[in-house]
């Protein structure tokens, strides 16, 4: 039992135990040797009381240290522990009390020097047994303390302390103060013999090993103490070192609550499997709730939903029913063949769909039923609702009739509820990370997308110009660029389609193909109208169609020619009646009319230009942008906005009117729809330059 | 917002808007016209009195039937709208395509 102790406060305490014993030792030593020759040694009895006190507080440190070091041990252990020290006790007391017995009236048998020593080690090893139990006891009542015990706990170790001094006291007479103060110490020792919350958590097994190991202890303590009787009795020992009121407190201590706790363990046995049972819910119900890590499948947590219920209810079999595509598909077979499953489903088949019919989804309680079926009395279907949807249910059966009692099926529901919650959170993280994938995805397409527009502007030195755009969502279906078809001529082109989002998007690249190759054509701008609706009839969904404005810039002529195709119309600055306009002629857009009909509904118009004059092509994104009290920005601003400031220059004014349609919306405000803007400024007298 | 109202005067069927005709909710319009196409209607009157504001996802939808109607004979008047709405079928150019009147009457009377 004594162990190496690895650190110095261990070896210090053991190695001064030994010195104090041998000390005790020596000294009633040489008591005998005085004794026998007829010589007074002198050696008072408080000596040897004080190297005994001395030898308690050792071995309590000692020990102290020592379980410190071993905390995290499991009960068992302790109690084995306890247990082997009192056996290898009682058993040198066993040998000793043996080897006596072999010597007979022989000479060396009568030897006091002898018996001195023999006396010294039981002394000891009885010491070592209950100091060391008395401090196991104590870890033991200290588990899941209060601040009540630990106030007894503290009570009883001062009690203890008052009575390793109490010898000098009372002087090792068996008197009335000895009695008041061992019946003191007894009745703290069974108020804390009450703390046993230990024994609930070992197990059945755990139950039978600490009995047998408890049961050793009260035999341990009870042989010991018989020793320590027969030991008062005797004349020969001349300095009593066990009559004392420290050790035989302990040993009412230990033996009190050893009873106790063989006692109460052996009553707990019957219903251990309870506790058990409840335990390993609770670590089921934390492995449900865990058990939705997204790499994990649904099929695990099913599969963890199973076992559970099945422990919970001592079900015979079971299987579970996933319902897909308004089929039930039976999976996890648990104790049961196909033979038999086939032949339970039938049976419970009109029970089950009475019982779905009977009230919504998320009523549904389990359905307790009595089978008609040779071998399985009972069953118990349990629904598994995730969403607002029964996705399946599972059916346990047993042997017994009535074999689901309440607080079965109440775990049970629990255990589900918990699947159920289980299965949606891990959907809804897979949900989360596909939706992921597609923002991904999205930001790629914003990328191919924004390189569809242009990242410079064709214009020659006769008109400065400048373009925006915005998409409402991750991609949109506005579209602007400017094409030089010789030196003087110069096409500008905006194009919105109809809606947001990425199908807009889709058709917004292929009226960027198709203008791209018409523009080339170098068509008049009505023409060039009628093409690109031709062309896009033939590749828009049924309800979109496309608006666009086109400008054809004579910079030789100073001339416009423009065409609308059911776009916002262009607003026209004239710098010289300081004044505008806008551009609204008739147009149907593009993609409506999918027929030649088109060419009755497109116009062109021939304008001049001069010095300052400004154009401003946008789309009805700007237009529609609505503020927080559901007005529209409208035509007018954007109007008197350009007249207000006719002298900047298209970078200024393009920023004035994409301020001001954000301070319109306001800050938080969302502009719903795609908006694009173009402004251009024609100089054409820096030609002559 | 958009609720829809479907009544009958004479052989007309007359689809009453009342709200906003965006992106979310075309559909529903979509769905309704379809509706009245497959019930055999001949003569359809869109009543926009209460129509505060259309998309051009909301345009897509009429714009959608106009082939078929003119195959199959099917009249699609629009009523009622107020002058921001009509502007807006205005610079689409579908005035020019649907016909549009101030009120029921008059669109019932043509």
């Amino acid at each position: 039992m004594i162990k190496l102790p690895k650190f110095h406060i261990g070896r210090l305490t053991l190695l001064l135990s030994l010195l104090v014993w041998l000390a005790l030792l020596f000294v009633d030593l040489v008591r005998i040797f005085g004794m026998i020759n007829s010589l007074e040694s002198g050696i008072s009895s408080e000596i040897t009381w004080i190297l005994e006190i001395l030898f308690f507080i050792c071995v309590y440190f000692f020990y102290t240290n020592s379980l410190e070091k071993n905390k995290q041990k499991n009960f068992l252990e302790m109690v084995w522990r306890g247990a082997s020290t009192g056996i290898f006790a009682s058993g040198i007391a066993l040998v000793i009390e043996l080897f006596y017995f072999s010597l007979g009236e022989s000479k060396l048998g009568a030897d006091p020097f002898l018996k001195n020593f023999f006396y010294h080690i039981n002394f000891a090893l009885t010491t070592i047994f209950l100091i060391s139990t008395a401090l196991l006891w104590k870890t033991l009542i200290l588990y899941q303390k209060t601040k009540q015990v630990v106030k007894q706990w503290q009570a009883f170790e001062f009690a203890l302390l008052v009575a390793m001094f109490f010898v000098f006291f009372n002087k090792n007479n068996l008197d009335y103060s000895f009695i008041f103060g061992l019946v003191i110490l007894l009745i703290i020792s069974a108020v804390l013999a009450g703390n046993l919350k230990w024994i609930p958590y070992l197990n059945f097994k755990e139950k039978w090993k600490s009995l047998l190991f408890l049961f050793l202890i009260l035999v341990s303590t009870a042989f010991l103490f018989t020793r320590f009787l027969a030991y008062s009795d005797a004349e020969i020992y001349q300095v009593n070192l066990t009559d004392n009121l420290f050790l035989i407190s302990l040993f009412g201590f230990i033996f009190l609550y050893g009873l106790f706790s063989f006692l109460v363990t052996l009553f707990n046995l019957p219903t251990s499997s309870v506790f058990e049972q409840k335990l390993t819910e609770t670590i089921n119900f934390q492995r449900l709730s865990q058990s939705i890590k997204p790499e994990e499948n649904e099929e695990q947590v099913l599969d963890i939903l199973m076992d559970s219920c099945m422990s919970a209810s001592y079900a015979d079999g079971a299987w579970l029913d996933v319902h897909e595509g308004g089929k039930n598909t039976p999976i996890q077979l648990r104790f049961l063949d196909d033979k038999d499953r086939e032949s339970l489903a039938k049976i419970m088949e009109i029970p089950i769909e009475e019982w779905e019919k009977s009230t919504s989804v998320n009523l549904l309680q389990p359905l307790n039923l009595r089978l008609d079926h040779m071998k399985y009395q009972s069953a118990l279907v349990v629904p598994l609702v995730v969403n607002n949807q029964k996705i399946g249910q599972i059916l346990l059966v047993k042997e017994v009739r009535d074999g689901f009692n309440k607080e079965m099926i109440g775990i049970i529901t629990t255990f589900s509820r918990q699947a159920s919650i289980a299965v949606e959170n891990h959907r809804l993280l897979n949900q989360a990370i596909r939706n992921e994938r597609y923002q991904e995805e999205l930001k790629i397409a914003q990328r191919v997308q924004k390189s569809l527009l242009p990242t410079r502007l064709d214009h020659p030195d006769t008109f400065e110009i400048c373009a925006y755009s915005n998409a409402a969502d991750e991609v949109g279906g506005d579209y602007y660029d400017t094409f030089a078809i010789s030196e003087e001529k110069y096409v500008l082109i905006m194009g919105d389609v109809s809606g947001k989002g990425t199908s807009a998007a889709f058709h917004m690249a292929q009226m960027k193909g198709i203008f791209q190759s018409l523009i080339q054509l170098d068509l008049s701008p009505a023409q060039f109208m009628i093409q690109a609706n031709s062309a896009l009839s033939r590749c828009l969904s049924k309800n979109h169609f496309i608006t666009a404005s086109i400008f054809l810039i004579n910079t030789q002529s100073k001339q416009i020619c423009h065409s609308r195709a059911g776009h916002v119309p262009t607003l026209f600055y004239k710098a010289e009646e300081k004044k505008s306009d806008f551009l609204m002629q008739d147009g149907l857009g593009l993609g409506i009319l999918r027929n030649r009909q088109y060419e009755n509904h497109v116009q062109e118009k021939t304008m001049e230009y001069g010095e300052g004059d400004i154009l401003v092509m946008f789309t009805d994104g700007i237009v529609e942008a609505k503020n927080q009290k559901g007005q529209q920005f409208g035509f007018e601003r954007i109007r008197s906005l350009v007249e207000l400031h006719p002298d900047k220059s298209p970078k200024e004014i393009q920023n004035i009117l994409i301020d001001t349609l954000h301070d319109f919306v306001g800050g938080n405000g969302m502009i719903d729809d795609d908006y694009s803007l173009m402004v251009v400024k024609f100089h054409p007298h820096h030609l002559s330059k | 917002m958009l609720r829809l109202e479907k009544t009958k005067e004479d052989l007309h069927d007359i689809l009453s808007l009342d709200g906003e005709v965006d992106a979310s909710n075309s559909v529903i319009l979509d769905e309704a016209i379809q509706d009245l196409v497959q019930n055999g209607s001949r003569s359809i009157l869109i009543d926009g009195r209460n129509l505060e504001y259309i998309s051009s996802a909301g345009l897509g939808v009429f714009m959608s039937y106009l082939e078929e109607f003119q195959e199959k004979d099917i009249t699609l008047k629009i009523s009622g709208l107020s002058p921001k709405v009509v502007e807006v079928f205005r610079i689409l150019g579908l005035d020019k395509l649907i016909p549009i009147y101030p009120d029921k009457t008059e669109a019932l009377a043509k």
